[in-house]
C-alpha cells in the first residue's frame, strides 16, 4: 500500500520538507490546533509517516506519548531535530531500552 | 511465601494440579525462549538504527543549512511560495513484516530525489540555490524514512518484549509457586490422613484385643 507523508514542526522544517515532496504539513503555533491536526493525521488511513520535530513533540509530552501508545502500526512516527538541531537530553529509545532490558546499554561506537 | 490456592485435598485434585504445573512450566520455557529471541532481534534493529541515525541527522542539518542559504539568497517569501508550488506527492510503500509474531513495518521508498524540472515550482524567479536545498531535503527525507522504519520496529519489539516479560514473571513468581504450594498442601494433608487412619486402626485393634 502506498501512503503519504505528513510533517509537523516549525516554518523552516515545513518549507524544507514541502520542497522535498511531503504531502501534508502543519506549522505548529497553537496547541489545540496542532493537537487536532495530529489526531487527524493519526486517524486518516492514508498517511504512512509523520515527522514531528522534537520541540513540538516535547511540548505535547504526555498527550503525544498517549497517542503513540494507542496508534496502530501506522502511521510511523519519527521525531526529528529542527534547524537548530534541537534534541532532548533523554532519548526516547534509550528510555525504552532501560525499561525493558532493565539495564543501560551503551554500544561502543558512540553514534546515538 | 506464595499463597496456596484453595483446593480440596484429594488425590484427584493433586493429579490435576501436577498437570497444571507441567503445563505452566512448559509455557514458561517457551516464553523464556521467545524473550531471548526478541532480545537478539532487538539488538539487531538497534545496530541498524545506530548506523542510520547519524547519517540521517547529518543530512538533515546539511539540508537545513542549504535552506537557510536559500532563504537568504532567494528570499523567504519566494522560497515559501516555491514550496507551495512544489508537487507534494511523495509516496511510501508500507507493508508489514512479522518477527516472532510481531508486526513490524517494512517501508519501501522509490526515488525521492527529483529533477528540478519535475518538482513543480517555476524555474523563472527561482535559483539553483533553491534546487540545491530541495535536493538536500529530498535526500534527508529518504534517510529519515528508513530510520523511521527501524525506530518503529525497535519500539514494536520493545513493547512485545515488555509484555512477554510480564507474562514470564507472572508464571515464574506467582502461578507456578502457588501451584507448587497447593501440591505440597495436598500431599501433607493426605499424609496426615494416612497417619490418622493408621493410629485409628491401631486403636481399634487394641480395643478388640481387650474385649477378648
Amino acid at each position: 500500500m502506498s501512503y503519504k507523508i505528513a510533517v509537523v514542526g516549525d516554518q523552516d522544517t515545513i518549507t524544507g520538507f514541502a520542497l522535498a515532496g511531503a504531502t501534508y504539513t502543519h506549522i505548529h503555533t497553537a496547541r489545540e490546533e496542532t493537537l487536532a491536526k495530529l489526531n487527524e493525521f493519526f486517524a486518516s488511513g492514508e498517511i504512512g509517516l509523520v515527522l514531528i520535530t522534537h520541540r513540538v513533540a516535547e511540548e505535547f509530552g504526555f498527550d503525544f506519548r498517549q497517542m503513540l501508545r494507542t496508534k496502530g502500526l501506522l502511521p510511523l512516527v519519527l521525531r526529528i531535530p529542527d534547524k537548530t538541531g534541537y534534541m532532548p537530553k533523554v532519548d526516547e529509545l534509550r528510555k525504552i531500552i532501560r525499561r525493558t532490558v532493565g539495564a543501560e546499554i551503551m554500544v561502543k561506537k558512540e553514534g546515538l | 511465601m506464595a499463597m496456596a490456592l484453595a483446593v480440596a485435598p484429594t488425590r484427584m485434585e493433586l493429579l490435576k494440579l501436577r498437570q497444571r504445573v507441567g503445563l505452566a512450566q512448559k509455557g514458561y520455557d517457551l516464553l523464556k525462549e521467545k524473550m531471548d529471541a526478541l532480545v537478539i532481534e532487538f539488538f539487531e534493529v538497534l545496530k541498524r538504527i545506530q548506523e542510520a541515525r547519524p547519517k540521517a541527522l547529518e543530512q538533515l542539518s546539511v539540508a537545513h543549512r542549504a535552506l537557510s542559504m536559500c532563504f537568504a539568497i532567494v528570499g523567504t517569501l519566494e522560497t515559501k511560495q516555491a514550496s507551495k508550488e512544489t508537487k507534494r506527492e511523495l509516496q511510501v510503500d508500507v507493508s508489514t513484516r512479522h518477527i516472532m509474531g510481531i508486526a513490524v513495518p517494512a517501508v519501501e521508498v522509490g526515488e525521492v530525489e527529483r529533477n528540478a524540472l519535475i518538482r513543480g515550482y517555476g524555474l523563472h524567479m527561482t535559483s539553483s540555490v533553491l534546487d540545491e536545498a530541495s535536493k538536500k531535503f529530498e535526500r534527508a527525507l529518504k534517510l529519515l524514512i528508513e530510520l523511521a522504519e527501524f525506530e518503529e520496529s525497535a519500539f514494536a519489539i520493545a513493547r512485545e518484549f515488555e509484555k512477554t516479560k510480564r507474562r514470564v514473571n507472572a508464571l515464574e513468581y506467582i502461578l507456578i509457586p502457588r501451584l507448587k504450594e497447593a501440591i505440597k498442601f495436598i500431599m501433607m494433608r493426605l499424609d496426615e490422613m494416612e497417619r490418622e487412619n493408621f493410629s485409628r486402626l491401631k486403636r481399634i485393634k487394641a480395643m478388640l484385643e481387650e474385649r477378648e
